[in-house]
């Protein structure tokens, strides 16, 4: 198994806006060990999403190469982009996205039948990931009826669902109380001593600090601080 | 396998969420398929009606010195072009071989009387036996009483018209009218025929040949009926009938001969080109409940944008997503698709009743397995269209965006 999960040669992102181009994301080299814990801080406009979704396989760079578990990823097509997503990637939002007609087990159980697995499988796995996230008693419960915290816990174990490489997370404690944040976090940082690579997209400096490794984006230079 | 299973849960789970809409678009392709359903139960219940009836008659040839017609509700005799067939006619067809009997059609008109008021009416002379083989069948046939039986005489049955339209009061079983001066005793009213009906039965009178002869004095016939031994014959014995009687007149048009097999076809011919007309009707609605569809499946598409977006994002690949929202469309349509097929059986009933008591005539619908597997067909065929194009819209759609949608 490759050490680096992720590598990113010279790899840009630019917006044609019309006639004008904008240089989102500019020639950034990095490379995130298996395992680590990585924190990404930015102003808004600064590149940061930009980032985040070519981390994320859910855009193509412009130039340059972006390597996911040792798979160039800069040049797949759409459904390669998607296999890569279901198989190496779990991603938290900051507003949960959760599908509102299932309940926390069904949607937990959804990214495992993209994948193909039994649907006997998908609900044992589904319930011992909730179980890990602390929800045995709201599986049943549909998005509506969890707390902003709770949704979010949902968010983590569906991410976890088919063991990805790396987990996403784009401002997982955006939207919840400090308390409840809190609590997200540190089911992260626990999934993360199991040997899971984690990155954190934030503003918030104490969530950033928290992690072992800190990228600060600005003006679509990515930068590492202490 | 699974995935379709998968899928098939997620869309119910969909259409129950929005449960009126999801009613309003399905009762659409409901209605397309229950008109279908139904105009084919009734299309078929005629012709099996017809058919089946007529077939019986299959070996039968009517010839005719005046014409002769058929539609979708039976066949006729109309009074000739003022020629009759003569002796030698009729006896050089019992000359031709393969011929079982013949026995001829008098037609005059004549005057009725009852309870003082006096009526002009076509009077048929008819042998009892043709007279119930001929106009027994079908929709034909009696509404009350009997036939005349072998060796009666002074009976007639008469045409529906005759019996509640033509006098003030109405003629009953039993009852004694006048035919030119003659008295009759009513033993049977023909069952009323209706519209589109060429025969003309319902103006008729129908006495047997003795009868006829010693009233009019007229023995001379414009038809008659033939029976062949071999059904298999048929077409060339009547071909040969018509060939003898138009060298006796020295003319090539006198005749005018056709069977029981060929009235059928023209019959079935006729039947069906209605039901297609019928068919092409009911699937207009089937046009309109699919552009419902695919209406629904848009909005419904342009509203779970974001939920699109996470599905890619967490793997979800473009097939995927098609296949969901295509699965959906199918299942309204569907869904429909059984309603309509159910409404259309019930439908089909009514439509008989309301036909039978407006045209007279029995008409029991057929609803054959083929019409059912064709309506769930035409309803999976529909919900695939329709849903192909808000399907393919979903499918591309940019995760970033979709995700990013309010």
């Amino acid at each position: 198994m490759n050490e680096y999960v992720i590598v990113t040669k010279n790899l840009s992102k630019t917006y044609n806006l019309g006639k004008i181009t904008v240089p989102a994301l500019k020639s950034t080299n990095i490379s995130i060990k298996r395992g680590d814990y990585i924190s990404i801080i930015g102003p808004s406009g600064s590149g940061k999403s930009t980032f985040m979704n070519l981390l994320g396989c859910l855009d193509v760079p412009s130039t340059g190469q972006l390597f996911i578990d040792g798979t160039d990823v800069s040049k797949l097509s759409e459904n390669q982009l998607a296999k890569i997503r279901r198989e190496k990637i779990g991603f938290i939002f900051q507003k949960y996205n959760l599908i509102p007609t299932l309940n926390a087990k069904d949607n937990v159980a959804l990214s495992m039948s993209f994948s193909g697995i039994r649907s006997k499988e998908r609900v044992e796995k589904a319930e011992k990931l909730l179980n890990l996230v602390e929800l045995s008693q709201r599986m049943d419960h549909k998005p509506s009826e969890l707390s902003g915290g709770e949704q979010q816990r949902v968010a983590i174990a569906r991410a976890l669902a088919n063991n990805p490489s790396i987990i996403l997370a784009d401002e997982p404690t955006g939207n919840v109380d400090t308390k409840s944040g809190n609590n997200i976090m540190s089911i992260l940082e626990q999934i993360n001593d199991k040997g899971e690579t984690i990155i954190i997209v934030t503003h918030d400096q104490n969530i950033a600090k928290r992690a072992r490794r800190n990228l600060r984006i600005k003006d679509g230079v990515v930068n590492e601080y202490d | 396998m699974n995935m379709i299973k998968d899928n098939l849960k997620l869309a119910i789970k969909n259409i129950n969420e929005r449960k009126s809409r999801s009613f309003l678009t399905l009762l659409g392709i409901c209605i397309g398929i229950m008109a279908i359903i139904s105009l084919m139960g009734i299309g078929e219940g005629m012709q099996q009606a017809i058919t089946g009836e007529l077939s019986s008659l299959s070996d039968t040839i009517v010839v005719s010195t005046g014409s002769i017609s058929a539609d979708a509700f039976g066949g006729g005799f109309e009074q000739g072009n003022g020629e009759y067939l003569t002796e030698r006619d009729l006896s050089d067809i019992q000359r031709i071989s393969g011929i079982k009997d013949i026995s001829s059609i008098l037609f005059a008109p004549s005057l009725i009387s009852f309870n003082g008021e006096v009526k002009s009416v076509s009077l048929v002379g008819i042998d009892e036996k043709n007279m119930e083989s001929i106009f027994g069948i079908g929709v034909l046939g009696l509404e009350k009483g009997e036939f005349i039986n072998e060796g009666q005489q002074n009976t007639c049955v008469i045409g529906y018209n005759v019996a509640y339209e033509y006098f003030d009061d109405e003629i009953q079983l039993g009852n004694k009218i006048k035919i030119n001066g003659n008295k009759f005793i009513v033993v049977g009213i023909y069952k009323k025929q209706g519209a589109g009906m060429s025969t003309e039965t319902d103006d008729n009178i129908h006495i047997t040949p003795r009868d006829f002869e010693k009233i009019t004095g007229q023995s001379k016939s414009t038809s008659a009926i033939i029976r062949v031994y071999d059904v298999n014959n048929v077409e060339s014995i009547a071909d040969e009938i018509e060939q003898a009687i138009n060298e006796n007149h020295g003319d090539d048009d006198f005749a005018n001969v056709i069977t029981m097999s060929s009235l059928i076809e023209s019959i079935q011919q006729v039947l069906s080109i209605v039901q297609v007309v019928l068919l092409s009707i009911a699937s207009i609605a089937l046009v309109v409940a699919s552009i419902g569809i695919m209406n629904t499946m848009l909005t419904s598409v342009m509203e779970r944008t974001r939920e699109i977006g996470i599905m890619k994002a967490i793997g979800a690949n473009n097939k995927d997503v098609l296949l969901i929202f295509i699965m959906e469309g199918v299942l309204i349509s569907i869904i429909g698709g059984i309603i309509g097929i159910l409404l259309g059986v019930i439908g089909s009933r009514g439509l008989s009743v309301i036909m039978t008591r407006s045209f007279g005539g029995e008409l029991n619908p057929v609803i054959s397995i083929y019409s059912i597997i064709l309506g769930l067909a035409v309803a999976v065929i529909v919900g695939l269209l329709s849903s192909l194009y808000p399907a393919r819209k979903a499918a591309k759609m940019s995760p970033i965006e979709a995700v990013r949608y309010e």
